[in-house]
């Protein structure tokens, strides 16, 4: 479903990361783990559009989609939930909902879906994004890319400023949606939870890809275990 | 005091009437910035260029209904082809330099605009008339140019705060205000929202022309100051906020209906930018603007 080859993409010329080839396929959940700084968002910014790559390829359903902007990529099914979330702050949670639908009216039952996931977000759907918490904003984030239908949802990092308890349930809601067949790829710096989500993985060290393998593979592989779940 | 007193109403109403028009004004200069980070120093004449369409249209014998139609498409035409030419390099930057480089190109062409409209008729301006006399509101004799100038105002505020409440199109714009990169990513093309921005700002250009011109003439050299004291009005109101514009218009009238009449006309334009000053040292972000 996604097919990326020998991505290479930076700022000013300045390549973060290089020669990252890796895949996803219908129905799997695949991550991407590694630290702050290994150019994970650089890495997901210059695949879905935000930027543009300096090399390499990115085939999204069949289609060449390199260098597309992002409003395009968008549209063809490609949900992307970014670190910094990116919400309308002064508007409503029901009129994000709602431009995530963008440029059809969206649809109720749609809506509803969201709401069922997230019980929260119905009760605030009165409420501005920007005075919500961040639980609930990264609740609002995964909500709107929901609500185009997309086949692929690529999330950087959900966890991001989450309470312990509160990334679990992030985690949680995600599984609910690969449970029911929808492709997820999530960049995760807490690797536990994104191992016991996902079933295949590459680890991104300082702009390339060091390792690939199941997710149980990675586990029991001594150098993540130290880097990554703190084991020795 | 009591002459105060007697006075008040008539002030505030010229001031309410002063003040929608500052508010329009604001209107389409506000949208553009926050959308784009485009300051267009050529707004004034844009309004300018569309009165001496209308001027033109009246003068060929054209009904002022329909010639007034020909200055709204003027307008509409103006910011469609701003956003075509002009503002192609400017959009290909970032930041200051965008702000920079739209000060400097706008105020090119503003100048322009005034010295060939001067060349070509220093004397040439357009008034509307409406017919009729006084009408009465509150023990205060209006001008029906006024009170037709103010309706149209709020009407166009209403149909504004429909488009961008209730419409998806204008939902769309606002996301891009508040996010650009939210907007493109659920599929939204700020290009195309600030090419729709631009085409509106040009026909509120427009309607601006048509109000004043039924309160006082529209000549060729009012360029500059309709873009002074839309700019003033934008600051106070709050980049890229339409219900600031009307509010600081509002205010801002009031104010300066008081010090023309209360001091003297010569203090009043300092007198509004003492105001404007005071409100971005309490609210930087102006009345009603996105905090950064």
């Amino acid at each position: 479903m996604l097919d990326v080859r020998q991505l290479a993409a930076g700022y000013q010329g300045n390549d973060v990361v290089h020669d990252i080839t890796f895949h996803v396929d219908q129905g799997e959940a695949v991550m991407i783990i590694g630290s702050n700084g290994a150019g994970k968002t650089t890495l997901f910014r210059a695949m879905c559009g935000l930027s543009e790559p300096s090399s390499g390829t990115v085939v999204f359903d069949g289609a060449d989609v390199t260098g597309e902007p992002a409003q395009r990529i968008v549209r063809r099914g490609f949900g992307f939930v970014p670190a910094e979330r990116h919400l309308f702050p002064r508007m409503t949670v029901q009129e994000n909902l709602a431009l995530g639908a963008y440029p059809e009216r969206p649809g109720a039952e749609t809506m509803e879906v969201v709401f069922d996931l997230f019980p929260r977000l119905a009760e605030r759907r009165k409420q501005h994004a920007g005075t919500m918490s961040g639980g609930e904003q990264q609740m609002l984030a995964v909500g709107r890319a929901l609500m185009s239908q997309p086949r692929l949802l690529v999330l950087d990092e959900p966890t991001t400023g989450l309470a312990p308890k509160l990334a679990h349930e992030a985690y949680e809601a995600l599984a609910a949606l690969r449970d029911r067949g929808l492709t997820l790829l999530v960049a995760e710096q807490q690797v536990p939870l994104a191992m016991a989500f996902s079933e295949r993985g590459y680890v991104l060290e300082n702009g390339v890809i060091s390792l690939e393998g199941t997710s149980e593979e990675l586990a029991a592989d001594p150098r993540v275990r130290s880097a990554y779940l703190g084991l020795s | 005091m009591t002459d105060l007193l007697s006075r008040l109403p008539a002030i505030i109403l010229d001031g309410v009437v002063l003040g929608l028009q500052f508010g329009l004004l604001a209107a389409g200069l506000t949208l553009v910035y926050g959308l784009g980070g485009v300051l267009n120093l050529a707004y004034g004449q844009m309004a300018v260029i569309s009165a001496m369409a209308i001027l033109f249209a009246v003068n060929a014998g054209v009904p002022i209904l329909a010639a007034v139609v020909v200055g709204l498409i003027t307008g509409g035409l103006l910011g469609l082809i701003f956003d075509q030419t002009l503002l192609r390099p400017i959009y290909r930057r970032q930041g200051e330099a965008r702000v920079l480089l739209s000060l400097l190109l706008t105020l090119g062409v503003a100048f322009m605009v005034d010295g060939y409209l001067n060349w070509n008729d220093p004397t040439a301006g357009l008034t509307i008339q409406i017919g009729g006399g006084p009408i009465d509101v509150f023990g205060v004799p209006m001008r029906r140019g006024s009170i037709v100038g103010s309706a149209i105002v709020l009407a166009v505020f209403g149909l504004l705060f429909v488009f961008f409440r209730s419409t998806v199109l204008g939902r769309a714009v606002r996301s891009v205000i508040e996010d650009e990169e939210g907007a493109r990513l659920v599929g939204i093309d700020p290009s195309h929202m600030l090419r729709i921005i631009l085409v509106l700002s040009g026909v509120l250009a427009a309607v601006v022309a048509v109000t004043q011109s039924m309160i006082r003439p529209v000549t060729v050299t009012a360029g500059f100051s309709i873009t002074v004291l839309a700019l003033i009005v934008t600051v106070v109101g709050g980049l890229g906020s339409v219900s600031g514009a009307f509010l600081a218009g509002l205010i801002l009238g009031v104010i300066n209906t008081f010090a023309t009449s209360e001091i003297g006309t010569f203090l009043s334009l300092i007198i509004l930018l003492v105001a404007a000053a005071v409100t971005i040292l309490i609210r930087p972000s102006g009345l009603l603007g996105v905090r950064e």
